[in-house]
């Protein structure tokens, strides 16, 4: 994990929702909060510094900012730039501070230097909602990332409801349908606490490509959910690194 | 102002069928609007992010706004299209979709604003390069997730370039004028402002900023096309001499593509007949320009006219049409050359020459232009009698010309700007034969076709367009003329205009199958006009209860891109054939006796 792939895949993670993403970096972190075009879904993202110090050993992967700055990049751009990059080779990240170009250097195999244009800094500040959840289930990522891939077989969103024994997931398309469930204890479902049982319905298609990019990023992670309320799911990342997603429901009319 | 409001007074103005009340739900609009944003109003009301000659597309096709309602609705595509084979318009799917949005969004969203809307919409035009599609999307998409559903509706038609509310030119000026000139008669000192502009969105911002004052102060600027002059016409050359007092500037009147020209030291930009700037199709036109005039700055107006490669003989018309073209200028440009006879000058070097006298206008035009093979003056001679004219007629034709222009010389022959008048007067060479004249006409309705014509349409409800009224009268209905191909392309071209009724600039008792904005314009040909109780156009002016009709009309294959709605055969035009054809038959009925 210690390579450049775990830049890349944080990022696609965060490409996910958006397409020009603003990020703030300050000499203890770098951190981002976007939502998507539609507001629908909404990423927050943090690193500290210290990710890096971990990540630097053996392949002088670092972090330097001397004052906090915002940087605002086509994701899709660095990421075609990023997806380069091969097992333990190392990516540095420049900005040249009179164009206001970034530099991409890859080196390993071979060394390569891209430059980019940086763009207008996105001004809008997204605040964190407000939710009081009422369950928190703690998964692994790959089991989420099955689960979801089966109701998307029949459907294009899923109702996930628990008690304070099971986690289940119900998806209902026009042909077929499934049931899928999660018990406590089993391998997918490593704790469970729910206040209430609640059940609340979201969009599968943002479901599975958030769920997909960001297991890349990591093995556990934590939902937490009320009824008819968004989402919140959290991907542990490693020191006290973030990864989050919010995403809003999908209101039921029969 | 918020864009709710705006969406509301576009649904009243679509139910209405009348025109002054649709004046007055846009005056109420307008008047409600401050400076910083009636310009924008004015803008999207037309459907456009600003004037015609410099406006940017929109460009979304009709695919990226279904995937867009699916993106901000949560329904999937195959819901969006049966929507759309019911409704039939994606605006509409679109409003019906978002009332039933299952979709939530994580924070309460503000109302849209107008400025929103705007600013969006400009910055996602402006948007190009690699993944310019999916920032465009971006930026819609959050303008969506905020919209009511019947924000939705008027955001999606307004960029899929389908909001069809017919609002031209003319109704806006006289809501403007009633929202802040105390009425319409203030519609002059605008029009004098719009027809020097080309803009009415600068108009109105003035206008609500400084008022009719304001107004009045406009000039002929670089860079803003004036809209052209127009003639009347007269089918003898004795009638012509008459009207414009026993002699004038007798003009070829070449069969070509009116274009105007601004040049800013090395810079030329060309405007078409109706203001959109053309001039990346005809890079040789603006060397030539660049090089033969001799003033920094100057407005001229030319005939582009193609001509033989080889020979340097004019070509007709339809030859430019290969000319009209984004890609392959190059290949087309050699294939297809152009000649310009340059014919007017109406600025040069600071000086706005708009209001000075034609005899002033030509004189300074020949020493400006520094003529060379392909850029002449257009070829003129001052004539004092009938049978000059009548020869100076004769070799334009014979030169491959449609006919001549004749020109008031007086001092009163200002350059009349947007207007039509007896200023300029053409005379072509189709007025000799029997049948009338050619009209260009504007498709206002249809007919579904039956048999062999089963699914396009049979016949077209034509108009022709009233100047004081700013309305479009039916003249007749045309089922004659169209090839299959013509018919399949019409109802493609047409189809794109269609609304639930009649639109409340059209004048019509005849109740067509389906009514369009009308938009479209084509060339028809009839045998003779007669007096009608069934159609609208010069109701009243020969007999009560009567309005003109053209008998036996024929599509002559000839489709004007070129012309707006408002640039078709006038009814005062109308009325002048009937006139006219009136004293023929007088005078060949006096003419039998002796002959049998």
């Amino acid at each position: 994990m210690t390579d450049a792939r775990l830049l890349r895949d944080t990022f696609s993670a965060i490409g996910i929702l958006i397409d020009e993403a603003t990020f703030n970096l300050t000499p203890e972190n770098i951190n981002l909060r976007a939502m998507d075009p539609s507001r629908v879904a909404m990423v927050d993202f943090f690193w500290p510094k210290t990710v890096f110090d971990e990540a630097a050993e053996g392949t002088g992967f670092q972090y330097e900012c001397d004052q906090p700055q915002k940087i605002c990049v086509n994701l899709t751009e660095l990421l075609k730039l990023l997806r380069r990059t091969s097992k333990e080779e190392a990516v540095e990240m420049s900005l040249n501070p009179e164009t206001q170009r970034l530099q991409i250097s890859i080196t390993g195999k071979y060394n390569r230097v891209f430059n980019m244009p940086t763009l207008e800094p996105q001004e809008e500040e997204v605040p964190t909602p407000k939710i009081t959840f009422k369950v928190q289930a703690k998964v692994t990522a790959y089991g989420l990332r099955q689960v979801i891939e089966d109701a998307q077989l029949v459907s294009d969103h899923v109702r996930i409801e628990a008690d304070t024994e099971k986690l289940v997931l119900n998806a209902t398309g026009d042909l077929m349908g499934a049931t899928i469930e999660l018990k406590k204890g089993s391998d997918a479902l490593l704790e469970l606490q729910t206040q209430e049982p609640s059940k609340a319905t979201y969009s599968l298609s943002y479901l599975s490509e958030i769920i997909k990019a960001a297991s890349a990023t990591s093995e556990i992670a934590t939902l937490e959910f009320a009824n008819d309320m968004p989402i919140r799911i959290d991907f542990q990342q490693p020191k006290e690194g973030k990864l989050t997603y919010y995403l809003a429901p999908r209101i039921e009319v029969e | 102002m918020q864009f709710s409001r705006v969406a509301e007074v576009y649904e009243s103005i679509e139910a209405t069928t009348k025109r002054l009340e649709m004046t007055d739900l846009l005056a109420d609009l307008l008047k409600h609007a401050s400076k910083k944003i009636i310009d924008k109003i004015v803008y999207l009301t037309q459907g456009r992010l600003g004037p015609t000659f410099s406006s940017v597309e929109m460009g979304i096709a009709e695919k990226l706004a279904i995937q867009l309602v699916a993106r901000t609705t949560g329904k999937d595509n195959t819901e969006i299209q049966m929507s759309l084979t019911k409704t039939g318009d994606i605006g509409e799917t679109a409003e019906l979709l978002l009332a039933k949005k299952t979709q939530s969004t994580l924070f309460k969203t503000l109302p849209l604003t107008v400025l929103d809307v705007y600013d969006t919409l400009d910055k996602m035009a402006h948007t190009s390069g690699t993944g310019s599609m999916e920032r465009k999307m971006g930026l819609l998409s959050g303008l969506l997730a905020r919209a009511t559903p019947k924000e939705g509706k008027y955001l999606i038609r307004i960029v899929t370039g389908n909001l069809r509310l017919g609002i031209a030119d003319m109704t806006m000026l006289d809501s403007m004028a009633i929202a802040y000139g105390g009425g319409k008669d203030a519609r002059n000192a605008l029009e004098r402002a719009y027809n020097i502009s080309s803009d009415l969105g600068k108009v109105a911002g003035i206008l609500v900023d400084e008022g009719l004052e304001g107004v009045s102060k406009f000039r002929v600027s670089l860079g803003n096309p004036i809209r052209p002059m127009m003639a009347e016409r007269l089918s003898t050359p004795e009638e012509i001499l008459k009207k414009l007092g026993g002699r004038c500037m007798a003009e070829f009147k070449y069969d070509g593509e009116r274009v105007q020209a601004h040049k800013n030291g090395n810079q030329v930009t060309l405007f078409s007949r109706r203001l959109e700037r053309i001039t990346e199709q005809y890079p040789d036109a603006v060397e030539l320009l660049r090089k033969h005039l001799r003033a920094e700055k100057a407005i001229v107006e030319a005939e582009c006219v193609a001509v033989n490669s080889k020979t340097g003989e004019l070509r007709p018309f339809q030859e430019l049409m290969h000319r009209r073209r984004k890609y392959g200028v190059k290949e087309a440009m050699a294939e297809h050359p152009v000649s310009l006879f340059v014919f007017d000058v109406l600025y040069a070097d600071g000086e706005d020459y708009t209001l000075e006298p034609y005899s002033k206008r030509h004189s300074l035009l020949e020493g400006i232009v520094l003529e060379g093979e392909r850029i002449k003056t257009a070829e003129s001679l001052l004539v004092e009698n009938v049978e000059d004219l009548k020869r100076f007629f004769k070799r334009a034709v014979e030169d491959g010309c449609e006919g001549i222009m004749c020109k008031s010389v007086n001092d009163d022959s200002v350059y009349q700007a947007g207007a039509r008048g007896w200023l300029w007067i053409k005379f072509k060479r189709d007025y000799q034969s029997e049948m009338i004249d050619t009209v260009d006409l504007a498709v206002v309705g249809a007919f579904h076709g039956r048999g062999k014509r089963a699914g396009v349409y049979g016949a077209f409800l034509l108009a022709a367009y009233n100047q004081k009224t700013d309305s479009f009268e039916t003249v007749t209905k045309c089922g004659t003329g169209f090839t299959d191909e013509d018919l399949a392309k019409m109802k493609e071209m047409v189809d794109k205009h269609k609304i639930p009724h009649r639109h409340p600039r059209v004048e019509s008792m005849i109740h067509a199958d389906v009514w369009f904005e009308p938009s479209i314009v084509i060339e028809v040909l009839g045998a003779e006009i007669t007096l009608s109780p069934v159609h609208a156009a010069a109701m009243n002016s020969i007999r009560k209860g009567s309005g003109l009709a053209i008998r036996f009309p024929r599509f002559t294959g000839k489709y004007r891109p070129e012309r707006s709605a408002e640039d078709s055969t006038t009814t005062a035009e109308v009325l002048g054939m009937y006139q006219n054809q009136l004293r023929k038959l007088k005078g060949s009925t006096q003419d039998k006796p002796t002959r049998s």
